[in-house]
């Protein structure tokens, strides 16, 4: 098995112009771009440890600097989110490197994602996947009337910092429902209830990864994983789709097409 | 694509949020010489991963419109722009003036709670050692 | 704070008072809330009805400015109710006779007369408190913008005291600090009685070693003026120069009209500032500063966390950071001593003369700081203050009298107006209103109205309504709503087109100096 600092070189040597993966900065693990294979940071790129939200970051990357190819280090939910971002056009697959880490059995019971792993391993051993269904459970187990309840209390807690939304990748409007004022009545805690975390939740069906940045950035502990990954099984269930899995087909709730069919759309009009 | 020839640069720097006194743990996303967006950080001993409306923006007021970008003096009734040694130069002819004019208890100096512990010390410092005045405070009462 | 944000999750009772934690601290708000998860109890007082007092178990809704008043009143309870802790109070503390002779007359009938508060929630609200094995007390400017603001926190220490809830984990009281450095602004010696450390300048001793730290002679053994003294003295032409680094009084402060009289008659305001703003406009000069992207430096967060800030980027423009700016004007008049080439140099002149700093380096603060008291290199930092004793050995029970804000309604101005901060917004606004999403929630001033004062002046929810005191008049939008109670009216003070600080009083407590800004007299017309 070959060491991430190896991997890391070789790409660049290889032709791409950055690698982005994680590096120890004094202790803390950060994202970090690798530009230079000869770079003193290689000595301090590290694997494991933190998540952070590559696919957002290189959205930026890829529109900030458009002929540069970049590799990225990623877990099956980065995998999951750039293909899904593709499909998107955020990302341009042509542009990017995947080099694949497996979560560790850990990571993988700690998470609870179907799919702790990416395509293709370069780094780590494929765990089993430990789907967490717990909260599920205790929801389904509750009458309607109860669980509109149970999320209410949840949802209580909010203090709108939009960590939700800022650190998920599969979040990329320019305008962002949440911020329109006919739909989430601006400047009061809690936002109103459901309309918030309602847009939210249609706005994540066919597109949520089950990264679980979401969760992590909560500083209410709002259990926002379980909403979201409820939403995929019915998606699933219902219309066989699940996010990020396969590059070619098309999530089924994208009906409105790509931004160009819009805008032909409108000229019709 | 066509590459634009920038110089590949993006960052993330670890700092801490300059809103409330809760001092959470932010990244600082640094792309092409400026500052474009917050992360928090993740292992964080306050905000553990975290951060309020305010942390998620903090970055942004860097680059207002809004901000200072040259020294001004007033001539005329007007504050002008002005070079940085000029402008030096009137503040501590200002305050010499009074301090020797009026004394030193005559000059009062406004530390900050929005500036980093190194500036207050140099102020007070300023105040005590230079001017010789304890008139120094900051808005720890409002 | 004595104990750190953390150890809330431990705590059995939390009981907020003044403080709107979850919008003006709000990831220690959330840490209030977590607690509740976990079974702990919350109480929550506060003049207006605020997110967190849906999640509490009591909450008790005051009349602005009778906080000791409710505060005797809960000791009152304890002490008649044999709930306090008589092992702490005998091993700890001197002075139990006289705290227990004071407030036996704030008895929960007498308080509610004062405060508004009914009497058998002040009673609930006693027993929770004093039933627990590990009860946190968390406070703000609620309690110490008052003339009675020393006796406010000597009271929440009585109630800490009494019970025994000090030195332990999830024990304290715990005052959040409002700005990001504000407690660092203090530990350094930006106050006008002690040098770094809380070292008093008129002090022999401190006062010498400063001078021999800092190679100078007669150092002044006089203390200083507060920043609401310094205005006074300006007005009346005292004080004739003053160099302002990075504050905004013209919209922070109280009286802002009076204020500007007294900056206009300067002979001198320097100001440095990362921003054009309202006190500018009176400068004679004007200093670009960088902001805290754009240099290195440490700030203290309320639980005396020292912190890094990172230089980021460059400054914008032609701006430098404060220590560079203050070093050059130190070295302009001629001063020695202001050499440094680093904020880490300077960094490393306090940790000399600062015994609670002396154990801290930029290595050792990494990404995750350290909390002082650190007296050396191999010392931890300190979680939790006062674990075996106080610094001045027992600690001492002080019995305050109720007394009455400085300026009362009456028929002219019958309302009492408070203020305060909004979640999406800081301070004077300086930097939320120059930040887009934020200005996106919220960008006007408003003022709350309770809707029985709102159906008797006839005004409705939006409606354009005058706000004025002895002091000014400001325009804004009536929001009606019953957040705030009958004859209590509330505006943030972020706006500077409707100052809420126009109106405010700056009558101050005689011993912090600390303004009324949470209490004055006012009057709404349409």
């Amino acid at each position: 098995m070959s060491d991430l600092k190896d991997l890391v070189r070789e790409k660049l040597k290889d032709g791409v112009d950055a690698f982005l993966c994680l590096k120890d900065e004094e202790g803390t693990l950060l994202p970090a771009l690798i530009t230079d294979a000869d770079s003193p940071e290689l000595e301090l790129v590290e694997a494991g440890g933190a998540r952070y939200p590559m696919g957002k970051i290189l959205i930026d990357l890829l529109r900030e600097y458009p002929g540069k190819r970049f590799a990225v280090l990623v877990r099956g939910c980065d995998e999951r989110a750039l293909v899904e971002l593709s499909k998107l056009e955020q990302v341009d697959l042509d542009r990017l490197v995947m080099v694949g880490l497996a979560c560790t059995a850990e990571e993988a019971r700690a998470c609870g994602c179907t799919r702790p792993y990416p395509s293709e391993i370069a780094l780590g051993e494929k765990a089993e996947a430990a789907p967490g269904r717990e909260t599920i459970e205790e929801v389904e187990a509750l009458s309607e009337a109860e669980r509109l309840r149970w999320w209410k209390e949840q949802f209580s807690r909010c203090i709108k910092c939009y960590g939700c939304r800022n650190v998920c990748p599969m979040c990329f409007c320019k305008d962002c429902a949440l911020e329109n004022p006919h739909l989430v009545e601006p400047g009061v805690i809690p936002p109103e209830f459901p309309s918030f975390h309602v847009i939210r939740a249609l706005d994540m069906t066919g597109r949520c990864v089950d990264c679980g940045l979401c969760e992590e950035a909560c500083p209410a502990d709002i259990p926002l994983r379980s909403l979201y990954r409820k939403m995929q099984e019915i998606m699933e269930e219902k219309l066989g789709y699940r996010a990020g899995e396969s590059p070619d087909e098309k999530s089924p709730l994208s009906f409105l097409g790509s931004e160009q069919d819009i805008e032909k759309l409108e000229r019709e009009q | 694509m066509v590459d634009n020839g920038k110089e590949l640069s993006y960052r993330l720097v670890p700092s801490t949020c300059v809103y409330c006194g809760t001092g959470c743990g932010v990244l600082l996303e640094v792309m092409d010489g400026r500052v474009t967006g917050t992360l928090p950080q993740k292992d964080h001993p306050v905000s553990w991963g975290a951060l309020c409306v305010k942390g998620w923006a903090v970055h942004e007021f860097v680059h207002s419109e809004r901000r200072l970008t040259a020294p001004l003096v007033r001539s005329g009734g007007e504050l002008k722009e002005t070079d940085w040694d000029t402008a030096l130069a009137a503040v501590a002819e200002g305050l010499s003036r009074v301090a020797k004019e009026h004394g030193p208890d005559a000059v009062g100096f406004f530390a900050s709670a929005r500036c980093t512990n190194e500036e207050n010390y140099l102020l007070q410092k300023l105040a005590r050692a230079v001017v010789g005045t304890n008139n120094v405070d900051h808005c720890a009462r409002l | 704070m004595t104990n750190s944000i953390g150890e809330l999750e431990d705590a059995e009772v939390i009981l907020v008072v003044g403080s709107n934690t979850t919008e003006q601290h709000p990831i220690i708000g959330e840490r209030i809330l977590a607690a509740v998860r976990k079974g702990a109890k919350l109480i929550v007082i506060d003049p207006r009805t605020i997110h967190l007092s849906s999640f509490a178990e009591v909450f008790l809704r005051p009349r602005p400015g009778s906080e000791v008043a409710y505060l005797n009143g809960l000791a009152n309870v304890i002490i008649s109710e044999g709930l306090e802790d008589r092992d702490f109070i005998a091993s700890r503390t001197e002075g139990f006779e006289e705290l227990k002779k004071a407030v036996a007359e704030y008895t929960p009938a007498k308080v509610e007369e004062i405060s508004g508060i009914p009497a058998q929630d002040l009673v609930a609200a006693a027993r929770l408190y004093a039933g627990a094995d590990r009860a946190s007390i968390v406070y703000c400017m609620g309690i110490t913008q008052h003339t009675t603001g020393t006796d406010n926190v000597l009271a929440l220490a009585n109630l800490a005291m009494l019970t025994g809830n000090v030195g332990r984990p999830g024990t304290g009281v715990n005052p959040l600090r409002g700005q990001n450095n504000v407690q660092g602004a203090c530990d350094m010696g930006g106050l006008p009685n002690v040098f770094t450390g809380y070292q008093r300048v008129d002090s022999e001793e401190a006062a010498a070693k400063f001078e021999a730290a800092w190679g100078v002679e007669g150092l002044s053994r006089k203390v200083g003026l507060t920043i609401t003294e310094m205005t006074e003295k300006a007005a009346e032409g005292e004080l004739r120069a003053l160099f302002i680094m990075g504050e905004n009084p013209m919209v922070s402060d109280p009286d802002i009209n009076h204020v500007r009289q007294a900056l206009e008659k300067l002979d001198f305001l320097a100001v440095a500032d990362i921003m054009d703003n309202e006190t500018l406009r009176y400068a004679h000069v004007a200093l670009p500063a960088a902001s805290f992207a754009e240099k290195d430096g440490t700030i203290t967060n309320t639980e005396r966390r020292v912190q890094r800030v990172r230089k980021a980027i460059e400054p914008v423009g032609e701006a430098k950071p404060d220590w560079e700016i203050v070093c050059a004007v130190a070295r302009k008049m001629g001063a020695s001593g202001f050499n440094f080439l680093s904020p880490e140099e300077v960094f490393e002149e306090i940790r000399k003369v600062t015994p609670s700093y002396a154990g801290i380096t930029y290595a050792r603060l990494g990404t995750r700081g350290l909390q002082w008291p650190c007296p050396a290199e191999d010392h931890p930092g300190t979680p939790i203050l006062h674990a075996e004793s106080f610094p001045i050995g027992k600690g001492r029970f002080t019995p305050c009298e109720f007394r009455e804000p400085a300026e009362l309604p009456d028929e002219e101005y019958p309302l009492t107006l408070t203020t305060g901060r909004l979640l999406f917004h800081y301070h004077t606004g300086t930097m939320t209103r120059r930040s887009p999403s934020l200005v996106r929630e919220i960008d006007r001033a408003f003022v709350e109205v309770n809707p029985a004062d709102a159906a008797e002046l006839g005004i409705r929810d939006g409606d354009r309504v005058k706000v004025s005191s002895r002091r000014g008049v400001v325009e804004v939008d009536a929001k009606v709503t019953d957040k705030v109670g009958k004859g209590v009216i509330f505006m943030p003070f972020h706006f500077a087109e409707a100052a809420a600080n126009l109106l405010t009083n700056s009558a101050f407590d005689p011993v912090s100096k600390i303004p009324e800004l949470k209490v004055c007299a006012a009057r709404i017309e349409k």
